[in-house]
């Protein structure tokens, strides 16, 4: 019995023994999971922290997002949209439900559905971009980066995507392009050559350029400007390269040649531009070439036409000149040998003899008057008298003094005459010629010639107005040619109204006239205020 | 008293018509003639006595009258002789060169001759009341 005791005692201690070290065990895992515990809500709290302090970053980023974001579910309704994205659709979605499909413009709506299985199938899809129809803005162009989310299980729930707005960006593009196309247009179809230069390489060539220099484009941009310059006049150009590059001139233009690729040579008139950096210093030249090759020979003709003119117009005015005084000289003489036949031999010539002497010497004079004629008429534009200020009532009053005027003529100034600018001589010329036919072909009783002006624009209007013989409607333009004449048997050798005319030419006027056979005729004539 | 003339004039109806004024007016002046300037300055070279005036004609063929007019102003003994000349024309630039280079008159000679003799006879009677230089 007692040996049982025993055992169970012992067993009772072991066990005893035991329980206390389990308990003691217990005692420690408990401490253990209490400090672990301790440490799980430490870490948890932080890790709450963190997420807020995440959370609300992104919150920032999502909402100052300046291209618009947009969140949707897998059958496209939209979750979320930032503000970007309110102003770009025009949409509240906490006003109204919003799905993406109503969004797609109708022609981009297949390409739309294929980007949709894109991300789908891969999770994402990245430069999408397409039309979109807005609530207020009509159409807009955009460009779109889409990505899928999933859940814990690997399924889809939803998509996001950034949304910009790249219409303007477009317009701008096609309006730089469009630019770009006509601003070549106009280079490509200019007569004139256009290159660019950098350092004397062209790097740049226009269609005209190239013709005229017959070169392709990539001849001429292996070649330097020196390569199609003839040497001594590259130099000279080098030199304004060095003034342009140093900033003391922008352009300069020179006539030079160029050498073609057949080996031949054409001038050109040369314009060189600068196209600076901002800092001065030279980005390219701009050189715009034009052929005078051909200009340059017409204007060696125009030289040569205009020397030979000069010279034969000065050798018709001497011609005229020389002429008239040969011809006077023998005139002298037969009025002299026919004077002295006349006076020698006064007892021996019957009236018969006397009269032919007579009409002799009186065809002897006309023929002087003629030549005189002749040489008023060339010499009119040939004096080159100083133009002043000329008072035309002084003029026409000193005429009337000095002509011989009948007594039953009587002239009259009716208005006031200008004071203009011209040679005296040639104005005075002008009003005695016309005055003197005035007087000259009066048949009245009462010869009244008058003399008045007017202003006309840029010139004045006179009228000479006399009550004479009146002139046939058919003669007056023939009575401006010169030695045409309508009197029969007198003196008049046709030359004053030639002279008038050609005065009134100089002073850029016309000259006309109305007249009545038998009751009078009035003269009109322009002369220019101003004549260069 | 009787003056010295010496008319340069290439023709020869223009000679006459000098000589017949001077003829005509019964003057006793003495009148040399000379077809042109070379024969003209010939007979001044070699004359002792100079002319008291010399009329000249100014379009004549070799030496014309200006040509000779220079020489003759250049000439340090023959320069004081007055030129009076006889033109065809009362052209400005004639007129202006001739009277630059020195002259005593210039008449234009009319185309009747009536009036040329009319000028020459009043040309003569004004030198003939004029004091000049005898050598």
């Amino acid at each position: 019995m007692s040996n049982e005791l025993e055992i169970l005692q012992r067993a009772l201690q072991r066990e005893k023994a035991a329980r206390k070290q389990a308990e003691q065990i217990l005692e420690g895992k408990s401490r253990e999971l209490y400090l672990l515990t301790e440490e799980l809500k430490d870490v948890n709290a932080k890790l709450e922290e963190g997420l807020t302090e995440k959370t609300s970053e992104l919150q920032g980023v999502f909402g100052n997002l300046v291209d618009a974001y947009v969140l949707m579910d897998i059958s496209g309704n939209v979750i979320k949209m930032n503000h970007s994205a309110k102003e770009l659709f025009g949409y509240d979605i906490n006003q109204e439900k919003l799905n993406i499909v109503k969004l797609i413009y109708k022609e981009d709506y297949e390409y739309a559905m294929t980007s949709f299985q894109e991300l789908i199938v891969k999770g994402s899809f990245s430069d999408y971009q397409a039309r979109v129809y807005t609530k207020h803005k009509g159409v807009r162009t955009v460009h779109i980066n889409a990505s899928l989310i999933h859940n814990k299980k690997n399924q889809p729930i939803a998509a996001q995507g950034i949304v910009r707005d790249i219409t303007e960006e477009l317009e701008q593009k096609q309006i730089f392009e469009e630019q770009k196309k006509q601003l070549s247009a106009i280079v490509e179809n200019s007569s004139l050559g256009i290159a660019l230069t950098q350092f004397g390489k062209i790097i740049q060539t226009n269609k005209a350029f190239q013709n005229l220099l017959g070169y392709t484009q990539n001849e001429l941009l292996q070649k330097e400007v020196k390569n199609i310059s003839l040497k001594d006049e590259y130099v000279e150009s080098e030199n304004n390269m060095q003034k342009m590059n140093d900033g003391e001139i922008d352009n300069f233009s020179v006539n030079k040649r160029y050498v073609k690729q057949d080996g031949t040579v054409f001038w050109a008139k040369t314009n060189v531009a600068a196209v600076r950096n901002e800092d001065g210093s030279i980005k390219y030249q701009v050189a715009l070439i034009e052929d005078i090759t051909e200009q340059l020979e017409f204007e060696k003709q125009r030289d040569r036409l205009v020397k030979n003119l000069e010279k034969s117009n000065k050798e018709l005015n001497d011609y005229a000149h020389i002429v008239s005084h040969d011809l006077k000289s023998p005139l002298r003489s037969m009025n002299a040998l026919l004077t002295w036949l006349k006076e020698d031999y006064v007892d021996v010539l019957d009236d018969n003899a006397h009269n032919s002497l007579n009409m002799l010497l009186k065809k002897v004079d006309k023929m002087d008057h003629l030549i005189s004629g002749i040489l008023k008429y060339s010499s009119i534009d040939k004096v080159d008298h100083p133009k002043q200020n000329i008072a035309l009532r002084d003029i026409v009053t000193d005429i009337i003094d000095v002509i011989h005027i009948p007594d039953h003529i009587a002239i009259k100034i009716i208005t006031e005459l200008p004071v203009m600018v011209g040679d005296k001589f040639s104005l005075q010329q002008l009003f005695q010629n016309l005055l003197n036919n005035a007087i000259k072909y009066n048949d009245k009783e009462q010869g009244l010639i008058t003399v008045s002006c007017k202003e006309k624009n840029e010139f004045w209007e006179f009228a000479i107005a006399d009550n004479g013989v009146g002139i046939s409607k058919k003669y007056h333009d023939k009575i401006f040619q010169i030695f045409q004449t309508l009197d029969n048997q007198g003196e008049s050798t046709g030359v004053g109204l030639s002279i008038v005319k050609k005065i009134i030419d100089l002073y850029e006027g016309t000259i006309w006239l109305e007249s009545t056979d038998g009751v009078g005729t009035t003269f009109y004539f322009t002369l220019k205020k101003e004549i260069k | 008293m009787g003056l010295t003339f010496l008319l340069i004039e290439d023709d020869e109806i223009e000679r006459l018509k000098f000589a017949r004024v001077l003829q005509k007016n019964n003057y006793n002046h003495t009148l040399t003639e000379a077809e042109n300037g070379e024969k003209a300055l010939e007979i001044l070279e070699n004359n002792k006595e100079l002319p008291d005036l010399v009329f000249l004609d100014l379009n004549m063929p070799k030496m014309n009258g200006l040509e000779f007019l220079k020489i003759l102003k250049s000439n340090p003994t023959l320069r004081y002789t007055p030129v009076v000349i006889l033109s065809t024309s009362n052209n400005h630039n004639d007129l202006k060169e001739s009277y630059e280079i020195g002259i005593a008159g210039y008449i234009v000679k009319p185309l009747k001759y009536e009036d040329y003799a009319h000028k020459i006879k009043c040309l003569i009677e004004y030198w003939s009341v004029n004091e000049l230089i005898k050598r």
